[in-house]
């Protein structure tokens, strides 16, 4: 009987401790979020710190499902809104890329948030958030610009007996570059044009237009922009029929050409800004990498690069409409994009932000500091036209890139095939 | 009450119901709004068809026409053809051997029918590690055998140069002990008096498998072969693991159709109903070759 009602003050005592132990738990919040803070991305790191210290100031909880930027992201996404699967809170392209769920108002604008919460994002310069494609009104809120270069092992090229190029190189120059450095047994070109051939097509194409014009999308394969495009992509397979790029470049993924260049057997490889956290992770010496300019030909000049601010955080009306979730949603869009995290982040890349970002500087590694250098070279910038396209239309160059390069597909056909899903 | 309850048949009913409304509504509904779906224009995934395309039946038209569509059937036969001798004859094989031992059985059940429970998109991942270019297993035991020069750090592209043969050696790999389990089941039905008459008769080993265990088996066969017929359509995981966006000329009708999900819906449900119309056909056409001989059950 003792025996009993000592089990009983127990269970009493175990249940009240559970159920005092409830309130805390429920007081926090669990938000959804996705972004491409992941895999090499140099900001990877800087995200979870800084969901971490928004947790603990919050008291919320971030449950994560950030992955690298690539066309399954970008379908995921997409799809997870089809299915009302999505996120809370995603950090997205602004582009094109975002219309569906646009125009579905399945994402709140920021003026709309600004209503409830007069000073959501009134750090930022509304003209630079990176207003929809659809209806020109901004619905993301952006952290930091990005720009692409061209990343150089330097120990490679000084094996090769090749000089790093500078903002003076031509496109011939480049080839010739390109030429002694496979004669010396080395890969010149790190790329998976299986996988991630973006970064080659924006500057292919670019190279056969200016700053001003490069993110036009043709009406068709025969006007001047169509054309430029079709020759843009016949460079590229005249790199590939040279053998610049790596043997297995039409079954390789990203990751192994990448190691390719960081484990010193590519010397040059095309990449965004976000790739020097990558880099800076992945080799011993730091110092053995740069970032210079594409090297350009025509009317587009070496110094004339891409870049911009394409992604934001946008906050899904599903959060919105959840009382619970909404001032979590904002509360951490708001810290994501503070002065201080976004200076943080920023590193050597634009920002939106009025008083423009801070970074420390002192921190900065050698191909940071590179890239600071690099930036001041620009004397034209562009974005990247390819954000303009919806997933169906860049499929027939992105996914058939082997296919055109190694002339199973002619390049006009490509291009037509793009501005017809495109036009759809 | 007592043995009426038997005999009362509503009840069954009441059982099946719940069953048949759950594929009623999860499988046949979305198998019908698939087949209209080929036909109308849809623009995102997820959303309602909206108009009839024009014409009506243009998404079938356009198959006909569809390069990628001809390299996913050819593939898809061969993989067919890969998984009925490579799987199931493999399978075959290994049963026979191991019925005819008595110590190591169990073990050897285990090991063949292991690669079963590892998730397809690992056993992608683990194979691409395999035939990796640069520091891949295979090549690397290629350079240390002598066949590829070390010096030169000689390698071949498996993905590119035997790109069917790198994709369908996992998948065959993966389902041998599918096939291994239900072939040493019906191997084990076969009554043991029979062997022992043919023993006394001065049948061979090779006599005894030709004319008592194969045509006992063949029920388990047929059965193998339907099931390695239907799972070779439907096949995606891992070769999209392995081979994304039909990488080197490899698309499946299944990795051809999920790869037009996202740009082109109307016509990725096209391709669905052509999967499912081959693999009716398919189907029926191996029932046929492999009637079920009542005769000798197993």
């Amino acid at each position: 009987m003792m025996k009993k009602k000592m089990l009983l003050v127990l269970a009493g005592v175990t249940a009240s401790m559970a159920i005092s132990a409830a309130p805390a738990l429920a007081a926090g919040v669990t938000l959804n979020v996705t972004t491409t803070y992941a895999g090499e991305d140099s900001n990877a790191q800087n995200y979870k710190d800084s969901v971490a210290a928004w947790e603990e100031e919050s008291g919320n909880k971030v449950e994560d499902s950030s992955a690298t930027s690539d066309e399954a992201f970008k379908s995921r996404i997409i799809t997870d809104f089809e299915a009302g699967s999505e996120p809370d809170v995603l950090f997205f392209f602004n582009g094109v890329d975002s219309n569906q769920f646009v125009e579905q108002g399945k994402v709140v604008s920021v003026d709309e948030i600004r209503e409830v919460y007069p000073d959501y994002a009134a750090n930022m310069k509304d003209d630079l958030l990176g207003a929809s494609p659809v209806d020109g009104v901004n619905y993301s809120v952006p952290v930091n610009g990005y720009w692409e270069g061209m990343f150089v092992n330097k120990e490679v090229l000084e094996a090769a007996g090749v000089e790093v190029p500078t903002a003076e190189t031509t496109w011939d120059e480049f080839l010739a570059a390109c030429e002694t450095i496979k004669g010396a047994g080395y890969t010149p070109i790190a790329a998976s044009l299986q996988e991630i051939p973006h970064y080659w097509f924006e500057y292919a194409i670019y190279n056969f237009q200016s700053a001003e014009t490069h993110n036009t999308v043709p009406k068709s394969v025969d006007d001047e922009y169509g054309k430029a495009w079709v020759d843009g992509l016949n460079d590229i397979k005249a790199l590939y029929e040279a053998g610049y790029f790596p043997e297995n470049t039409l079954t390789a993924t990203d990751a192994e050409t990448f190691q390719l260049f960081t484990g010193d057997k590519a010397a040059f490889l095309i990449d965004g800004s976000w790739k020097i956290g990558g880099i800076a992770e992945a080799v011993d010496d730091i110092e053995n990498f740069t970032v210079v300019n594409v090297p350009g030909k025509g009317d587009r000049k070496t110094t004339d690069e891409i870049g911009g601010l394409s992604m934001g955080y946008y906050i899904t009306r599903k959060a919105w409409d959840d009382e619970e979730k909404r001032d979590a949603a904002v509360s951490f869009v708001s810290y994501m994009t503070s002065d201080e995290v976004v200076s943080k982040f920023a590193g050597v890349s634009a920002t939106a932000l009025k008083e423009g970002a801070a970074p420390d500087t002192s921190e900065f590694n050698a191909l940071q500091v590179d890239a600071i250098a690099y930036t001041a070279s620009f004397t034209g910038i562009s974005p990247a036209v390819q954000d303009n396209l919806s997933a169906a239309a860049r499929e027939p160059i992105f996914a058939d890139m082997a296919s055109i390069v190694n002339g199973d597909v002619d390049a006009a056909d490509a291009v037509a095939a793009v501005l017809e899903a495109n036009a759809e | 009450m007592g043995a009426s309850i038997y005999k009362n048949k509503k009840l069954i009913w009441v059982f099946l119901l719940p069953a048949f409304l759950f594929m009623l509504v999860y499988l046949y509904y979305p198998f019908v709004q698939n087949i209209l779906n080929s036909f109308q224009h849809i623009k995102y995934l997820g959303t309602a068809g909206g108009e009839w395309n024009t014409p009506w039946y243009s998404n079938y038209v356009k198959l006909l026409g569809d390069a990628k569509m001809k390299t996913a059937l050819k593939n898809t036969a061969v993989t067919i053809a890969a998984t009925i001798l490579g799987q199931v004859g493999i399978a075959l094989l290994l049963a026979l051997l191991v019925s005819n031992i008595k110590a190591g059985a169990g073990f050897f059940r285990t090991v063949y029918f292991f690669p079963i429970v590892i998730s397809a998109t690992a056993l992608g991942l683990l194979f691409n590690l395999v035939f990796l270019y640069d520091k891949g297993m295979v090549n690397q035991f290629l350079q240390f055998a002598g066949y590829l020069d070390r010096e030169s750090n000689q390698l071949i592209d498996w993905k590119a140069k035997y790109a069917m043969f790198t994709m369908l050696t996992p998948v065959i790999w993966q389902y041998v002990g599918f096939y291994f389990v239900i072939l040493l089941t019906g191997l084990s039905g076969i009554p043991a008096d029979l062997y022992e008459a043919a023993t006394i008769d001065g049948g061979s080993k090779w006599q005894q498998v030709r004319f008592i265990t194969l045509p006992l088996l063949v029920n388990s066969i047929g059965t193998c072969v339907i099931l390695a017929v239907t799972g070779a359509l439907k096949v995606f995981d891992l070769p999209w693991t392995m081979f994304v966006n039909g990488m080197s000329g490899t698309w499946l009708t299944g990795t051809y159709m999920y790869s037009k999900v996202y740009s082109d819906v109307d016509y990725a449900s096209a391709i669905a109903v052509v999967i499912v119309i081959l693999g009716v056909l398919l189907s029926a056409a191996a029932n046929a070759v492999f009637k079920q001989k009542d005769d000798y059950q197993v």
